[in-house]
């Protein structure tokens, strides 16, 4: 059973801006999200990535029963969202994004009354409270003297406190100071170690790809890409450059290996996928400098974020809406 | 109901209840103290005076009067400054409870636990009323002491009193239905609030001028203060049917709520 499963979970809202009821496309829905299929595996970390207004909190706020799908489907932890809302949150654990909490209580008061609703015991709360450097004194302030990263702090220890299987983190580090967010993937790695699912959005690429064992990455409201972090990075191109001091190699048709540009003892070429047909191609030749770009999230991001990364607009090839499985 | 949530919101609230119910008692207190001190003498002002029928109408509001022990305890409970301190509660509070909430965003943090959205509603219900049950009897506790302080109880009667106490609760327990129901319909405190205030206002005027004159008498039934009437209780002339026609409303106004707030989509705050 996996800990969250959706198939072609849609959500459309009317067009209610007074502006748009008027012009072109005014009977047409927004669409906030469209047929997203994902299944996140239970004791994996998912990073679920995509710009402002892609459908991430739409997502989330539909898996939490928020929002009502206009078509599909949703299941937590094997529960049907539109049916089992309260049985799904009491195993789950949801940080929202930019949380808001009741100012005049104060840190501790707001843990306890939060954690009562639960039947499960605060047990990871002093954990958590110690692994993110707040203080008992700091609990025994009213919320309103909070800073930013305090009430951040707060919301992660609200959303974790009772060890719920599950974990939802909307922007889980925002605001958190990069000291806290090391203690914070510290303890990402415990839930992880504990057999726990934490399905996380996040900005933060570096964090992603620190943390996650997969992503998926939503765009427009479709789901454009659903895949391990490692053959995400692996199939994100390359620039290779090379210094020789005698003829270069032959790179034509070598797997992988697209737009070379030779130029006075000088390579450069655009390498995708494995690199070891590359280098079996330049074993024999005389290479004095070889530099290859680390392949990063942030750039196999972006090509997902920029039209061409767009199924939709590429109409061919990548993963389709709706029809990604894991 | 949720026993958690109950507790914390009259936590939340009890200072507000405090002060309500401090300004209820006093003015529970002063109006048999107005009766017994200055009431005759009021009265000879007002029949020995050029304009008689204009006075009389000034100093009896919905019914209520300071020339009768009843008519003061009508006027404790009818005049618009009881209605106002107590609509704070039976207003403010559910506005606050769910438009409030969820313009603040903690709604979300709130309903991220396992608790249904009919629990909340049914709880912010509650906790309404337990509001309002205790303001007016804070009004009730103050007309009795200001009776028995001033020696006019034994023209106090409580039996009539109690019933004018627990009509005056199901007037205010249906016009904070009401605003639960408002409440609960949108994602912001002000237009909920508005429109409930609108409607009370609109609806103590109704009442006030179909009493004073009589091309609106017609109007009457429409409004809900016609259905709390104290001074016909104090004189022995409870209707049961105002009991039902108030508590059919609530009952339409809980059922409203109750259908239209789980079925409402909570997109993230703004």
């Amino acid at each position: 059973m996996n800990a969250i499963e959706t198939a072609g979970l849609s959500k459309h809202y009317p067009r209610g801006a007074a502006l748009g009821r008027f012009g072109p496309g005014w009977r047409d829905p927004i669409l906030a999200l469209e047929e997203v299929g994902l299944a996140v595996r239970p004791g994996e970390i998912f990073g679920f990535l995509g710009p402002n207004g892609a459908g991430k909190s739409t997502c989330i706020r539909l898996l939490l029963g928020f929002l009502h799908p206009t078509a599909g489907s949703a299941r937590v932890l094997g529960l049907d969202t539109r049916s089992d809302g309260v049985a799904i949150r009491a195993r789950v654990g949801y940080l929202p994004g930019g949380i808001a909490l009741y100012d005049a209580m104060t840190g501790a008061a707001l843990l306890d009354y939060l954690g009562a609703f639960y039947r499960r015991a605060p047990v990871l709360r002093a954990r958590l409270t110690d692994g993110l450097e707040l203080a008992a004194a700091d609990l025994a302030r009213p919320v309103r003297d909070y800073s930013r990263g305090m009430r951040q702090k707060l919301g992660i220890v609200q959303a974790l406190q009772h060890d719920p299987e599950l974990a939802i983190l909307d922007e889980p580090s925002e605001g958190l100071d990069p000291l806290m967010q090391r203690a914070f993937y510290e303890i990402l790695d415990e839930l992880r170690a504990a057999g726990r699912t934490v399905f996380l959005s996040s900005h933060i690429l570096s964090e992603v790809e620190r943390v996650c064992d997969r992503v998926a990455i939503v765009r427009h409201g479709r789901l454009v890409a659903l895949e391990e972090i490692g053959a995400l990075l692996a199939r994100r191109r390359r620039t290779v450059e090379m210094r020789l001091d005698g003829p270069p190699p032959s790179l034509a048709g070598v797997p992988g290996v697209t737009d070379v540009v030779v130029v006075d003892g000088h390579v450069r070429c655009q390498l995708e996928g494995d690199i070891r047909p590359f280098l079996a191609a330049i074993a024999g030749s005389p290479v004095t400098d070889l530099t290859i770009e680390p392949a990063r999230l942030e750039d196999a991001f972006l090509e997902f974020y920029t039209d061409e990364g767009d199924p939709v607009a590429r109409a061919a090839g990548g993963p389709r809406p709706g029809g990604v499985e894991p | 109901m949720s026993t958690v949530l109950l507790r914390r919101t009259i936590a939340a609230g009890r200072w507000r209840l405090l002060a309500v119910a401090a300004g209820l008692a006093t003015w529970g207190f002063l109006l048999p103290v107005v009766y017994a001190t200055f009431g005759a003498e009021i009265r000879r002002i007002v029949e020995g005076g050029y304009l008689s029928d204009l006075l009389d109408a000034l100093t009896a509001i919905g019914g209520g009067s300071v020339f009768t022990l009843d008519g003061s305890i009508a006027l404790s409970f009818i005049h618009p400054i009881p209605i106002a301190l107590v609509a704070i509660l039976a207003i403010g509070h559910p506005v606050a409870a769910l438009a409030g909430e969820r313009q603040r965003g903690t709604l979300e943090v709130l309903l991220a636990r396992p608790i249904s959205r009919r629990r909340v509603y049914g709880t912010a219900l509650a906790a309404t009323w337990v509001f309002v049950i205790t303001a007016l009897a804070a009004n009730l506790g103050g007309v009795v002491a200001g009776a028995t302080l001033f020696d006019v109880a034994d023209e106090l009667r409580l039996d009539r009193l109690l019933v004018v106490w627990a009509n005056a609760v199901l007037l205010f327990t249906t016009l904070g239905a009401l605003a639960l129901a408002a409440s609960a319909s949108f994602d912001r405190v002000v237009p909920a609030l508005g429109t409930v205030l609108a409607f009370t206002i609109a609806s103590y005027a109704v009442e006030l001028l179909g009493a004073l004159w009589p091309d609106m008498a017609g109007w009457r039934p429409w409004s809900f203060f016609h259905y709390f009437q104290p001074a016909e209780i104090m004189a022995g002339d409870a209707s049961p049917g105002d009991a039902v026609v108030l508590a059919g409303i609530t009952a339409a106004a809980v059922a409203y709520g109750l259908w239209v707030f789980p079925r409402r989509d909570l997109a993230a705050p703004s």
